[in-house]
């Protein structure tokens, strides 16, 4: 095959006139006796006269000599030169220009590098406020906070604030979806745990301004502004810390027994008066180093937010009305955007030696490499460990029936409200199998009647006049004929048997045929 | 005097004998008499247009680029070394002209967004009843470059191999085996009309 397209090549190069003497000689011998190199000839004939006769000679241009002249006579070459060389000569005046920039000014691109940071953060502290402003924050969310670690972080619960401490130790936040198993349950936590201490009326209210207090602080520390920015303030660790603390504290001044209860006795015995000078002190701690979440950057800079100004605002504004419901309604919509911005944190994350961060499609974790939480400084105080009492109060808690507490009414605007709980008490101890007929037992669901409706339905709209029952009718009168025909012809056999053998055996084809013909049918 | 002047009058005058061939004007032109300039672009420039026009399937810019090859034989002349044929000195300025034409618009293809490109008319079109040829113009146009250029200066041009290579600065091995595989990429795209085209 291979000497087959040397040939080919051979005999391209033999029309062209360009073998030697030895190559055409060879090659004519070779034509001679194969007939495929002669249909190759031929073929390779036709497409060089092919070639040769498509293309024609394209037409005189009579102006062409004058213009080379002309173009000649310009002499445009030192222009042309010269315009050749503009590009480079520009490069070369930028470079020099930088290095004696830079020669005597080192830290001008620091300087730019520092200044459009500056702007970059002063462009993401505008208009912070509060995400979870004091009123929208439940005693239960500060609960579930303190216990779980977690803020809802819009009105419809779609995101929220995750706090935690990866397996190093090191603090982490998380800004997340909240998926089905991060859900709160319907029914209080915070009602559980009061219901599982037994508390009084005056201690339940008790707990619940405890609780209410930080409300006002929680919410000083989580900052959103329209620019797809959080601030965080690191001292949320800490306050967390504190409400748990002060919960337990509480609790143990006030129902030592039933906690002693829900957590063993030696995790639950500690030193009220340290924690709560503890937590007085975790209280007045204040910082004002904010981490910002940026789709920029992840930056640690000082931010003043006064609390008392913002609520200031909030009250002049409070007389419009519709105005401030706009601007919750603003704040309550807020979600922050884990779009494709943040992916080249991914790459970029190395060079933010302070913090670590993780994104996903609906997820944001945040970890702080160093230690960024300020110190509370008390010495001699041994905090219990906080959130393995938050796990054990979690799991005691979660079977506990919620009663219905006392309505009391409780005087507001001049109105009495009262307030109901809606309970729903699982049968405890009670192991329940799940199968089919325990799930209509459930609902009540009587097989008979539902068979029955559905017959009757089924007939009485379904099938009434389909063609299929027109056809079961016919069928059904063919069979009760064949039935019919089947009885006399019994009742023939049985007549025939009394007859004599030759009569018999003639009747006998004879209805056998009959019946054949009756069952062909 | 008179007899003199009579037999100087019917006498066939001695010609001063003018060299016109290319090294001639050449030289001429190195001499100073740069006017001799026009007589090697008349002499020229057709078959400097007709390369042009094969080589880049397009008769838009043959103009330009033949001036750019004359302006740079003008400007290199002086420098012409006889050690070879002028013309294929020529031509080997002209298809190169034509290969850096071929590269910038391929760079420039790439630069490009894809609905904005041109494309470029293969060959325009002779005449209504010339179906056949347009075929095979637009399947040569369709070959590539190094194949292209080879084949059209061997089939049109009538280029010997050695002029070829010369040319396209290469082995005439090379341009062989580039004709060869240029014919075969040709049958190869005119197979569908085989029928046609053979009969």
């Amino acid at each position: 095959m291979k000497n087959f397209y040397n040939d080919k090549e051979l005999l391209s190069a033999y029309l062209d006139g360009e073998l030697s003497q030895a190559e055409k000689k060879y090659l004519e011998e070779k034509i001679k006796t194969s007939l495929e190199l002669q249909k190759e000839l031929a073929d390779i004939k036709k497409l060089k006269d092919l070639t040769a006769s498509s293309i024609e000679k394209i037409s005189g241009s009579p102006f062409f000599d004058t213009r080379v002249l002309a173009s000649l006579n310009q002499n445009p070459s030192s222009k042309l030169k010269l315009a050749k060389w503009i590009p480079a000569a520009a490069l070369l005046f930028l470079t020099i220009g930088l290095m004696i920039l830079l020669k005597f000014n080192p830290n001008f691109i620091n300087h730019l590098i520092e200044e459009q940071k500056s702007n970059l953060a002063g462009f993401y502290k505008q208009n912070l406020q509060p995400l979870l402003y004091a009123t929208n924050l439940t005693n239960e969310d500060i609960f579930n906070f303190a216990v779980y670690q977690q803020l809802p972080l819009d009105s419809t619960n779609q995101q929220m604030l995750k706090l935690g401490y990866d397996p190093q130790g090191a603090e982490y936040f998380e800004i997340k979806k909240i998926d089905d198993a991060d859900k709160m349950q319907p029914v209080g936590n915070l009602r559980k745990f009061v219901t599982a201490l037994g508390l009084g009326d005056l201690e339940t209210r008790q707990i619940d301004s405890i609780i209410g207090s930080y409300s006002e602080q929680l919410s000083s520390l989580v900052l959103v502004s329209d620019k797809n920015a959080v601030a965080i303030n690191p001292n949320i660790w800490n306050t967390r810390k504190a409400i748990l603390a002060d919960i337990i504290s509480f609790a143990q001044k006030h129902a030592s027994d039933n906690l002693n209860k829900i957590v063993s006795a030696d995790v639950a015995n500690f030193d009220v008066s340290s924690v709560a000078k503890w937590v007085s002190e975790a209280k007045n701690t204040k910082d004002d180093q904010y981490i910002f979440f940026t789709p920029d950057s992840i930056f640690k800079e000082n931010f003043e937010f006064d609390i008392a100004d913002f609520k200031k605002n909030m009250k002049n504004v409070d007389e419009d009305l519709r105005h401030v419901s706009e601007k919750n309604k603003n704040v309550q919509n807020f979600s922050f955007y884990m779009d494709s911005t943040f992916n080249h944190r991914k790459r970029s994350s190395s060079l933010s030696h302070q913090f670590k961060v993780f994104t996903n499609n609906n997820f944001v974790k945040v970890t702080l490499q160093n230690s960024d939480i300020p110190d509370i400084d008390i010495q001699n105080i041994e905090l219990p460990d906080f959130d393995s009492i938050a796990i054990i109060i979690n799991e005691a808690t979660k079977n506990v029936t919620v009663g219905r507490p006392p309505a009391n009414s409780v005087p507001f605007d001049n109105k009495n409200f009262k307030f109901e709980y809606k309970t729903d008490n699982p049968k405890k101890g009670k192991k329940i199998e799940f199968n089919l007929d325990s799930l209509m037992n459930l609902k009540n669901i009587d097989i008979d009647s539902l068979n029955n409706s559905i017959n009757k339905n089924y007939v009485n709209n379904f099938l009434n006049d389909s063609l299929m029952i027109f056809q079961n009718k016919e069928l059904k009168k063919e069979m009760d004929n064949l039935r019919k025909e089947l009885k006399r012809f019994r009742q023939q056999m049985k007549n025939y048997e009394n007859k004599d053998d030759e009569n018999n055996q003639n009747n006998l084809r004879e209805i056998k045929n009959n019946g054949a013909e009756v069952i062909q049918i | 005097m008179d007899f003199e002047d009579k037999i100087r009058k019917d006498m066939p005058q001695p010609k001063i004998l003018i060299l016109d061939d290319d090294f001639s004007l050449i030289k001429r032109f190195i001499d100073g008499e740069e006017s001799v300039f026009g007589e090697l672009l008349k002499r020229h420039k057709d078959k400097v247009r007709n390369i042009i026009y094969i080589t880049l399937t397009n008769s838009d810019l043959v103009d330009d680029i033949a001036q750019e090859v004359f302006i740079t034989v003008y400007r290199n002349l002086k420098s012409f070394r006889f050690e070879s044929q002028f013309t294929t000195w020529i031509y080997r300025i002209t298809i190169n002209k034509c290969k850096d034409h071929l590269r910038k618009k391929n760079i420039r293809r790439i630069f490009l967004p894809l609905n904005d490109e041109i494309e470029e008319p293969a060959f325009e079109s002779v005449n209504e009843n010339s179906d056949i040829k347009q075929i095979v113009r637009n399947a040569i146009a369709a070959l590539p470059d190094k194949l292209r250029i080879p084949l059209v200066l061997k089939d049109i041009e009538g280029f010997s191999y050695q002029e070829i290579a010369e040319s396209m600065d290469c082995e005439i091995g090379t341009v062989k085996s580039r004709i060869f595989r240029a014919r075969e990429a040709l049958k190869k795209l005119l197979q569908p009309l085989e029928k046609e085209l053979m009969e």
